[in-house]
């Protein structure tokens, strides 16, 4: 960086006038009675996108806000620390090369649509549990660790997709074994704290499920080979630059973005289980019965619904959706008996942002997060550090989320319990 | 009947102070070195059973506030010394008529060919210009304070908010804290690990017998006495106001609420003594060890932590450290294999499943542990005789 004091100047201002501004304006609220819980979030963004303008603008006017000023608000925040990026580090590979821009935008894209998929399996069985599942990382690890061993080790030469199907089937059926043996307990009041409950026994899971792999099969780095090849295509012929460009391993967009083949397969799977979900949850009784549960419990059961059974459906159908996860992106990453830690977090981070128990919040969580990602890795001058920190970029979502906005983007009402305060 | 836990825990503590004295096996130092450890995950497990049994607050990140303080201890102790000249290289004032110098990071490198500017300095000076070490005690208590004010500071920004945050928010802390230890090599040495000095670096002498720096007999009392101190802040806490107040918004947030306490503050207070008390054994530790990498933040840490406070049971300080204790010599204990039916299982790998099983099995069916119900169970004996002789006594007089 060349001169960095411009930016982390900027940073700092931002920072100031932000918390400022959420103080403030909550104290504002507070003062004319209001719902103060969008007001931290409002405020800081006045504050870092205008300063005291915007916030002497929203003071004056207090109760008129909609959600398109917030929008617009935070849309701006965002430009403005990327426009004091830019001018404090013009030489940047993210801000003086527009094809890798272009590229690491379209890889973000594509990256945090899987972790988004993988994510709404995390909402899932919170808005129906109400448990924060702390084995989802270890159902992706599974997910992967099944599909190398049937593609490669049990039965070499199956059809990929039947190796993934299996993986699902198994993730599915050690759900489904695991809420019967270990949750049912909770939802009878024989535990006095369900949901501590649940985080330990969840965790205890994760425990168990790691090392269970890993005494299994020891600590070596196994990666599956690709599902598909691409075809090869040149399209349109003759044009200079060719629109789309594919090799067997590699896609590649304007002959600038390239997209590997296991990332576009994940991606694109993920996109049309997704469709197939969202089918399953709106258009199916079992879906209705889903979605019933997790808005009112007694009401759904009340209505013939039974409860029990849609928490176990939930709970197998969440670890399912990250093993389904964990199964399409072994073919890109190496895989480990560890490896869900990190995708697990992000899924934290990701339903957090989304909003505990919001499906589309989810996925748009996802996107966002997979986008800082790939802001935070091409744009971090280090390298070696951008790629150590990739952890941290989420946590910093996570951080602004909960002082700012608790309950998430798409926050339900029976997500926000004492937030209200 | 009643006695009995008292009198247990006292016949068991006195067995940990003679034990050292006492047993003279061939592999003492193993030994020792097991023990010391064990009391190490006592303090967390107790401090975290606290947290978790008794304010029902459930983090993830007890490893992370330990990784806090022992990191606090070893920068400070890697990074500043008293000098008697000034170097004229490295950032320096002055100190009592002496030089305080700040060393400068040069993170790992072979040491034959960079030195840091204090060591270039000391190779210049030869042995005529004293050079003196932080004191260990005050590594450990910044490293005790360091974790605490963390924890401060991570308790402000989730406890008001509900449990599963709380959750979620350490297990990421913990992710950060060691991504930033093992990124930021300049500073930490990253994965190659920073060196401490020894506990008691220049040896102690206790009633006329001497101890080296590698003996194990005073990293040992250290240990035990931390652990001590701590149960015993700890049981101070739990039978005052205070262990009513977190007792109570563990029951029922809104109903403590409603009764007038702050709820937001108990939490947070519980959750910085807590983790000032995970820091403090951190530091302990890493002194003993003298070496630490960020790999003591892995997962596994605190996985074990955990499965030693439920085992132990979560909502009893002294069962958890009890089962923390067990749990570790049982760990060092089972790294055998054995075979079955002519497959051969090797326990070193087989172990953690068995104790993730454990941890399950005794959530699912023993609630509040293994060791808990026992000490619970003395100390209801005779409850049920004198209730009733109560009674009695109530009815005869009217």
């Amino acid at each position: 960086m060349e001169t960095p004091a411009i930016f982390w100047g900027v940073i700092l201002w931002m920072v100031a006038w932000g918390v400022l501004g959420s103080i403030l304006l909550r104290r504002r609220y507070f003062a004319r009675d209001l719902d103060t819980t969008n007001a931290n979030f409002v405020g800081a963004m006045a504050g870092a996108a205008l300063g005291p303008v915007a916030l002497g603008a929203l003071w004056a006017k207090t109760p008129e806000l909609t959600g398109r000023i917030i929008v617009a608000f935070a849309l701006l925040a965002v430009v403005l620390i990327a426009g004091a990026f830019a001018f404090a580090d013009p030489q940047n590979n993210c801000v003086a090369n527009g094809s890798f821009v272009a590229s690491q935008i379209t890889n973000g894209l594509i990256i945090g649509i899987i972790y988004g998929f993988m994510a709404l399996g995390l909402t899932l069985i919170f808005s129906i549990l109400g448990v924060v599942s702390f084995a989802h990382g270890e159902f992706y690890m599974i997910g992967g660790m099944l599909v190398y061993y049937i593609t490669a080790v049990w039965l070499p030469g199956i059809n990929p997709l039947l190796a993934v199907l299996g993986a699902c089937a198994i993730a599915f059926m050690i759900g489904a074994l695991f809420e019967r043996l270990m949750l049912t307990p909770m939802y009878t009041g024989k535990i006095d704290r369900p949901v501590e409950y649940g985080i330990l026994a969840t965790f205890g899971l994760a425990f168990t499920l790691q090392y269970f792999v890993q005494a299994i099969h020891g600590a070596s780095p196994v990666k599956a080979e690709r599902f598909i090849d691409f075809p090869r295509l040149r399209w349109p012929e003759g044009a200079d630059p060719l629109w789309i460009k594919s090799s067997r391993g590699n896609l590649t967009l304007f002959e600038t973005i390239s997209i590997s083949n296991p990332r576009f397969v994940a991606a694109v799977t993920c996109i049309l289980v997704l469709l197939a979900l969202l089918y399953l949850l709106h258009r199916t009784w079992t879906g209705k019965a889903l979605r019933a549960v997790s808005q009112d419990r007694d009401a759904a059961a009340i209505a013939g619904i039974d409860p029990h059974r849609m928490n176990m459906l939930a709970f197998a159908l969440g670890g399912m959706i990250a093993a389904l996860a964990g199964a399409l992106l072994v073919q890109a990453f190496s895989w480990l008996p560890q490896v869900g830690a990190i995708p697990a977090m992000r899924s934290f981070v990701i339903v957090v942002l989304g909003g505990l128990g919001s499906l589309p919040g989810a996925f748009v969580g996802g996107i966002l997060v997979g986008l800082v990602e790939a802001a935070g890795t091409g744009c971090i001058p280090d390298a070696q550090k951008a790629a150590s920190y990739i952890p941290a970029y989420g946590m910093i979502v996570l951080t602004l989320t909960l002082l700012l906005r608790p309950t998430g983007l798409f926050g339900r009402r029976f997500a926000s319990g004492a937030h209200g305060q | 009947m009643k006695r009995v836990p008292d009198i247990a825990g006292v016949l068991l503590l006195a067995f940990f102070a003679a034990f050292p004295l006492v047993y003279t096996g061939a592999n003492y130092d193993y030994v020792m070195h097991v023990l010391i450890t064990a009391f190490f995950y006592a303090i967390l497990a107790s401090s975290w059973s606290m947290l978790a049994g008794y304010a029902g607050q459930f983090s993830f990140g007890h490893m992370a506030f330990m990784g806090i303080g022992a990191y606090a201890t070893a920068l400070f102790c890697h990074y500043f010394y008293i000098t008697g000249e000034p170097t004229g290289t490295c950032t320096e004032f002055g100190f009592f008529g002496n030089w305080f110098v700040i060393v400068n990071p040069i993170g790992v490198t072979s040491t034959t060919l960079t030195q840091d500017c204090l060591r270039q300095a000391m190779a210049g000076w030869g042995d005529s210009v004293s050079v003196t070490p932080m004191p260990v005690l005050l590594g450990i208590v910044l490293g005790t304070i360091a974790g605490g004010l963390a924890g401060l500071l991570v308790g402000l920004l989730v406890l008001r908010l509900r449990a599963a945050y709380l959750a979620l928010f350490t297990l990421g802390f913990s992710e950060i804290v060691k991504a930033t230890i093992s990124a930021e090599i300049d500073i930490t040495r990253g994965q190659a690990g920073l060196e401490l000095p020894a506990l008691f670096e220049n040896g102690v002498t206790v009633l006329g017998q001497t101890y080296d720096k590698t003996d194990k007999i005073p990293p040992y009392y250290a240990m035990l006495l931390l652990l001590v101190t701590c149960l015993a802040i700890l049981a101070w806490l739990a039978r005052s106001r205070f262990g009513l107040f977190v007792r109570a918004l563990r029951e029922d947030p809104d109903a403590a609420a409603a009764l007038g306490v702050n709820t937001t503050r108990y939490k947070v207070y519980v959750f910085t003594i807590t983790t000032a008390m995970a820091a403090a054994a951190g530091a302990v530790q890493a002194h003993y060890v003298q070496i630490i990498t960020p790999n003591m933040l892995f997962l596994l840490q605190m996985s074990l932590v955990v499965a030693m406070a439920v085992i132990g049971g979560i909502e009893n300080f002294v069962a958890a450290a009890l089962g923390a204790i067990f749990l570790q010599i049982m760990l060092e204990v089972l790294r055998t294999s054995f075979t079955i039916g002519g497959v051969e299982i090797d326990m070193t790998t087989w172990r953690l499943v068995f104790f993730g099983i454990l941890l399950m099995v005794v959530l699912r069916f023993f609630r509040n542990g293994l060791i808990a119900p026992v000490i619970a169970r003395f100390r209801r004996a005779g409850m049920a005789e004198e209730t009733v002789a109560k009674r009695r006594a109530g009815e005869a007089r009217p």
